[in-house]
């Protein structure tokens, strides 16, 4: 038998493509207080209507000051994880010390805009202490758009989540008492419910929210547990108790 | 371009306790460009009913005039008001007939149901543009603001509200969520149905 | 030439000087003929009953239905034409259901009166047609009036009863529920009223093979509000049901 060439891939000009992106569902949000940030995401990972598991963090601590979520292609946002964590420790090799938060940021943005014609599929939300000891949030484009904030969220469920923050963090459309003004920050308690209102809210409303909960605070050099006592399920994860302290916060979120 | 977005809008319904609320945003445009910033999207059917429609503007019109054609219809001929439950089966049917060739509208029923008792019960629905028919016990949503709004109300609503409790949480859901929505917005106004009265409120809103 | 009609009688779109329509007065005369039927507005309800004469012992005559089930809250019975009326419950069923369809409920008694209404005074009114053969008694129970009993004549013309009896001995069955009737009498005593009342002109004996009886009931408050919150998937509680020849059995040995 003679091999008949398939005519149609002769004649007709073929193309094929490799997507090199996809995404895996989730949403992640930070907070920043006077003396403190959260960091929060949820723990699913999906892609279209399948789960792929219901535990892939998504909130990592870079430093004792410095913690990142990343959001969107979970393979991009890994990666990026790890590349910002290796430059991280070059920097302590270098300088004996960890890299300030400004300085991160500014190094993220630096990364992300390095794949301008490539991008890291991701949108960052990085959150920690300022070196005058503030809470700081940082949220970032897939290319290095960045400004600081008090408050963002990122993900399936932004659009779910950033007005309810708008109206709870920023007292948006709310009016103050008679010779009372709004708040710059919140108390910690107040912003941990706050969090944890979102997420069961986006878990109730978006398919792709959902499984666990993981929040990261981060609490200013000096400053007292207050608001912590009350949370229960709380691991400390910085190694000195004298400098910043570091804290994650697991809960369930619904599975369905 | 989705249809559904070519005039921009959002409307919304809540129960609360022994009373409902409706609101809508006014904001009326071409696209990216507003046109009118006082387009309401909420209408009475009878003193216990209103009706809320986002989506295609000449719809919106259009299908407000249809439904008082065949609510006045209903009232002559059975001599009483129309019931809630009535009344979406209504907007449903009203849709359905439209099942290949749609109207470009998704509405929002909210009103007060009479008990054997004589008392009243809250009652909301909502439907998509063909008319499935979806009765929350809650909240109903509709419109370019509605995962926005879906996201807010999950938040701040809860249950058994009295009356100024459940404005001010639509109020602040339908504000906060049409500030992030370039398609809604321009003021917004929203009617409280108590079974004593109705509550109407035109609310100062950010115009941008 | 038909007999006292004159030209009049066949056309009958065409009034008579003296202003009527002898089809429907002949109509009307078949329904006389027809046998008796009655319905009973009762405190707590509403009986309809009427006399099934079978013109042969060999005719299978539990085949044979004159009260029917229109929708779960209306039943009708007739006096006249049988086949008149098998059309009638047909065209009242496919309404009811129409208007179940657009308002998620059944029609009130009231408008399913009128629709039955609308449908017999066209036949007055439309070219190669003849009016309906029958009266109709309309009984039935809505959330807005409650149980009501109507009536409705081939003219199309339909009145509200307490109680009301057409077809052969109409005339002295209304008499005799003129003097029977109260306001608050109760469904039961209401039954009975009905078979006294059909028994007068009975020819022959009155069994369970024989009479038919439909009975509207009143729900309680909680079963409407219940109804009201039922979900899509649950079926309305019927308010107006057939009896079965058992209690109709029963009622006869009372």
């Amino acid at each position: 038998m003679v091999a008949v060439p398939d005519m149609d891939s002769l004649v007709n000009p073929q193309q094929r493509q490799f997507n090199p992106y996809t995404e895996n569902g989730g949403t992640i949000l930070a907070i920043a207080g006077a003396d403190f940030t959260v960091i929060a995401g949820d723990t699913r990972q999906s892609e279209g209507y399948s789960i792929q598991t219901r535990y892939a963090p998504k909130v990592f601590r870079l430093t004792d000051k410095a913690v990142l979520a990343v959001n969107g292609f979970a393979a991009d946002g890994n990666m990026f994880v790890k590349k910002v964590k290796q430059r991280l420790e070059w920097y302590r090799h270098a300088h004996a010390k960890d890299m300030p938060l400004r300085a991160i940021a500014r190094l993220i943005q630096t990364m992300l805009y390095a794949r301008r014609f490539f991008p890291f599929y991701v949108y960052n939300i990085l959150g920690g202490i300022e070196d005058d000891g503030t809470g700081a949030v940082y949220s970032f484009d897939p290319v290095g758009s960045y400004e600081r904030e008090t408050c963002r969220a990122a993900g399936a469920a932004q659009s779910l989540v950033q007005p309810f923050l708008d109206n709870q963090i920023y007292f948006k459309n709310q009016l103050a008492a008679p010779g009372m003004s709004h708040p710059t920050h919140l108390p910690l308690p107040d912003v941990l419910s706050i969090v944890i209102d979102s997420f069961t809210s986006a878990t109730e409303r978006h398919i792709e929210v959902g499984d666990g909960l993981e929040m990261y605070v981060v609490l200013a050099k000096g400053r007292g547990l207050g608001g912590m006592e009350a949370i229960g399920g709380v691991q400390e994860l910085s190694e000195r108790t004298e400098g910043e302290r570091l804290f994650v916060v697991r809960r369930e979120l619904k599975k369905d | 371009m989705s249809i559904m977005e070519y005039n921009g809008g959002s409307v919304i319904a809540m129960v609360g306790k022994n009373c409902v609320a409706v609101a809508s945003d006014l904001r009326l445009g071409n696209q990216a460009l507003t046109v009118a910033t006082n387009f309401e999207k909420v209408f009475p059917i009878t003193d216990r009913i209103y009706l809320g429609m986002s989506g295609l503007a000449t719809d919106v019109t259009t299908l407000r005039e249809t439904f008082r054609y065949r609510v006045n219809m209903y009232t002559i001929k059975e001599e009483r008001d129309i019931e809630p439950e009535a009344f979406a089966h209504l907007v449903s049917s009203t849709l359905y007939e439209r099942r290949f060739g749609p109207f470009f509208i998704e509405p929002v029923i909210a009103g007060l149901s009479k008990t054997s008792s004589g008392a009243f019960r809250p009652y909301i629905a909502g439907a998509d543009l063909i008319g499935c028919l979806n009765f929350a016990k809650d909240f109903v949503v509709a419109g370019t603001a509605s995962e926005k709004m879906f996201g807010v109300a999950e938040g701040l609503w809860e249950p058994d509200l009295e009356p100024e409790d459940l404005f001010e949480t639509i109020s602040q859901t339908l504000l906060n969520s049409v500030d992030r929505d370039a398609y809604s917005g321009w003021g917004a106004i929203v009617h409280v149905i108590t079974p004593e009265q109705v509550i109407t409120r035109t609310l100062k809103a950010r115009m941008d | 030439m038909a007999t006292d009609g004159g030209a009049y009688s066949y056309s009958l779109t065409v009034f008579s000087p003296s202003g009527k329509l002898v089809q429907i007065e002949h109509a009307l005369a078949a329904v006389s003929q027809g046998t008796t039927s009655l319905g009973i507005k009762a405190s707590n309800g509403i009986v309809i009953a009427t006399e099934k004469k079978s013109s042969s012992i060999l005719i299978d005559d539990s085949m044979i239905d004159k009260v029917s089930v229109i929708c779960p809250n209306i039943g009708i019975v007739y006096s006249g034409m049988g086949p008149d009326f098998r059309v009638l419950v047909a065209k009242a069923r496919k309404s009811a259901q129409a208007y179940w369809k657009m308002y998620g409920e059944y029609p009130p008694t009231k408008v399913l009166t009128q629709e039955i209404a609308t449908v017999m005074q066209q036949a007055t009114q439309s070219g190669g047609v003849r009016p309906y053969g029958v009266s109709l008694l309309v009984a039935g129970w809505d959330d807005n009036r409650g149980p009501s009993l109507y009536q409705v004549d081939p003219s199309g013309s339909y009145w509200a009863w307490k109680a009301s009896a057409i077809g052969k001995n109409m005339i002295n069955a209304k008499t005799f529920l003129e003097k029977r009737y109260n306001d608050d009498i109760s469904l039961e005593d209401a039954i009975h009223t009905a078979l006294l009342t059909l028994k007068e002109g009975f020819e022959g004996q009155m069994t369970e093979k024989t009479i038919e009886i439909g009975v509207v009931t009143v729900p309680s408050p909680a079963e409407i509000d219940a109804e009201k919150t039922a979900g899509p998937n649950v079926r309305p509680k019927p308010t107006f049901r057939k009896l079965s020849e058992e209690e109709v059995r029963d009622y006869l040995a009372l």
